[in-house]
């Protein structure tokens, strides 16, 4: 396994948002967390990319615990993260904002290969390089955003809400993009989706959060019986809307 | 003609020193949130730097006396090692506490560096003379003549600024400063190293306040344990009425206090000139009731939804 979350409390002062949640990411594999607003899914990223500071338990990257490194030092890694709301840098221009997405790295040549391969990826951001980048669309943000993150040229990436505020046309193209990704760089990925078929397809691994527990996990083949991972969300099942569950 | 020209020549160089010292303030303001109370102390203790510690109103020069390529950098040196020296001492182990925390930690580092100027060098106001052959006039053009240091103070203001923008905007650590300010989080979760950001801002924070310091001395000729705390509240009210959190109101900002200031100067009643600085927190208050953002917002502060 290439992540390996153990027994993982999170809490905001005295309020508890994550309850002891344990999951895995084995590498090359696209591992998504859907659950309902206020989960614990943010904070589960969060507390990965060593923002937030778990109260218990354990993460294990890559056979080493991340517990305690500070957050730039994680980055440097190989975990990159596209945060709940992107958080480009709007002051910045397009280009401004991609280079510091490879703040981690040293390598000319190679920070140069990868920049133009995320334009070659999102030809939108190739346009507007010189553009502050808080002039962008809602979707060319979210692509600057995991194009800033990619620059980091990571082993395993973190997105929360690809297909947030996002057109569907674009939220099939974003993922499109992630899957590509996964084959042809074998990038380990963890979707957070607050409710989503998409993702449900794209991945090879579910987790369904609620109140800061896992209530549900497995491999996306095994749970096509929507009728418990309705469950495992809600909490309960509509005795007569059983056929209409929908993710 | 010539009298009006005085006038903006006199509020560009009085304003250089405002935007300088908000510029001091905005580059911390931005990593740290933090409103440096502290940075018109670093103003003083690179003017008393020059001279050799004494009680005599008259102060005997030391590195001021150095040719210009020694002193310029001593001075720089000096100030930006005593702003490291408050980064490791007081900024960074209040890190984690809220803004109004570390802005009381900068007062009280204030005090401690203003009562330290006073054990070492007196309490008493100190006239030095410094590059007083600075003080010759120029001859613009027909009946124009000015005082060739305020030129020298608008020209250096000019310099500073320039290298200070092109070190934001075209290298790798000014970029990753740039970031940081906007949004902390987010540029350590991309790998910038926090630390190292914030310390760069502090340097050059540092280097701004010695700037200040060499000219300012040069131009008044007075050394006063309380010189940089009267600079650094103009200058913050420079930051705020420019718009807390950019760079480019700082500077917009300070030169508006300086024109603010030098236009009442010239044209109040005599007998009111006394009372100018109330005229200019006056205006100041009226310009936040009108634009409480700011003249120059923050894009920063704007989020885009």
């Amino acid at each position: 396994m290439l992540l390996e979350v153990e027994n993982l409390h999170v809490h905001y002062g005295r309020l508890a948002a994550l309850r002891g949640i344990s999951l895995a990411v084995a590498e090359g594999e696209i591992a998504c967390i859907v659950g309902p607003n206020g989960a614990g899914k943010s904070t589960t990223l969060l507390a990965i990319s060593s923002i937030l500071a778990p109260s218990q338990g354990t993460i294990i990257f890559d056979g080493a615990s991340i517990g305690g490194t500070p957050a730039e030092n994680v980055a440097a890694l190989g975990i990159s993260q596209v945060p709940e709301g992107r958080h480009i840098f709007t002051s910045l221009s397009v280009d401004e904002n991609l280079q510091v997405g490879a703040a981690t790295r040293k390598d000319k040549a190679r920070i140069r290969a990868d920049y133009d391969r995320v334009l070659e990826l999102f030809p939108i951001l190739g346009e507007r390089r010189r553009q502050s980048a808080g002039k962008l669309s809602g979707g060319e943000q979210q692509m600057l955003a995991i194009g800033r993150a990619l620059m980091s040229n990571p082993r395993f990436l973190t997105i929360d809400e690809p297909s947030l505020g996002l057109a569907p046309k674009v939220v099939d193209q974003v993922y499109e993009v992630l899957i590509d990704l996964r084959k042809s760089r074998g990038l380990t990925l963890l979707l957070v989706e607050q409710s989503s078929e998409r993702a449900l397809n794209a991945a090879d691994r579910l987790y369904v959060l609620r109140n800061g527990e896992i209530q549900l996990e497995g491999k996306t083949a095994d749970l096509q019986d929507g009728k418990a991972v309705h469950k495992a969300y809600f909490g309960f099942t509509h005795e007569h809307d059983e056929d209409e569950v929908e993710f | 003609m010539a009298y009006a020209f005085q006038v903006i020549i006199d509020a560009l160089s009085l304003g250089s020193f405002y935007a300088l010292a908000a510029l001091g303030i905005g580059l911390l303001f931005g990593v740290l949130k933090l409103i440096n109370f502290a940075h018109g102390d670093f103003i003083t203790i690179g003017a008393y730097a020059m001279i050799i510690p004494s009680a005599a109103t008259q102060a005997t020069l030391f590195i001021g006396d150095f040719h210009p390529l020694i002193l310029v950098p001593s001075i720089v040196g000096i100030v930006v090692v005593i702003a490291l020296i408050a980064e490791f001492a007081v900024f960074r182990p209040l890190r984690d506490a809220s803004p109004a925390t570390l802005m009381i930690g900068s007062f009280a580092l204030g005090f401690i560096l203003q009562n330290l100027t006073i054990m070492i060098y007196g309490g008493r106001p100190k006239a030095v003379g410094i590059w007083s052959e600075l003080n010759y006039g120029i001859q613009l053009a027909e009946g124009v003549q000015v005082p060739a240091l305020q030129l020298i103070i608008i020209g250096t203001t000019l310099i500073l600024m320039t290298l200070l923008v092109l070190f934001l905007t075209r290298t790798k650590h000014g970029i990753h400063m740039r970031a940081a300010a906007e949004d902390f989080r987010m540029a350590r979760m991309l790998g910038v190293k926090a630390n190292r950001v914030i310390m760069l801002a502090v340097a050059t924070s540092g280097m701004l306040a010695a700037a200040v310091s060499m000219l300012f001395v040069v131009q008044t000729g007075i050394l006063d344990f309380r010189m940089g705390v009267s600079l650094m509240l103009f200058a913050f009210i420079a930051t705020v009425i420019g718009g807390m959190g950019s760079l480019v109101g700082a500077v917009v900002g300070g030169f508006t206090v300086g024109a603010v200031s030098i236009l009442l100067q010239t044209f109040l009643p005599s007998e009111m000139r006394v009372f100018r600085d109330v005229f200019v927190f006056a205006i100041v208050i009226v310009i936040l009731v009108v634009r409480p953002q700011g003249l120059v917002v923050s894009r920063a502060a704007k989020e885009r939804v």
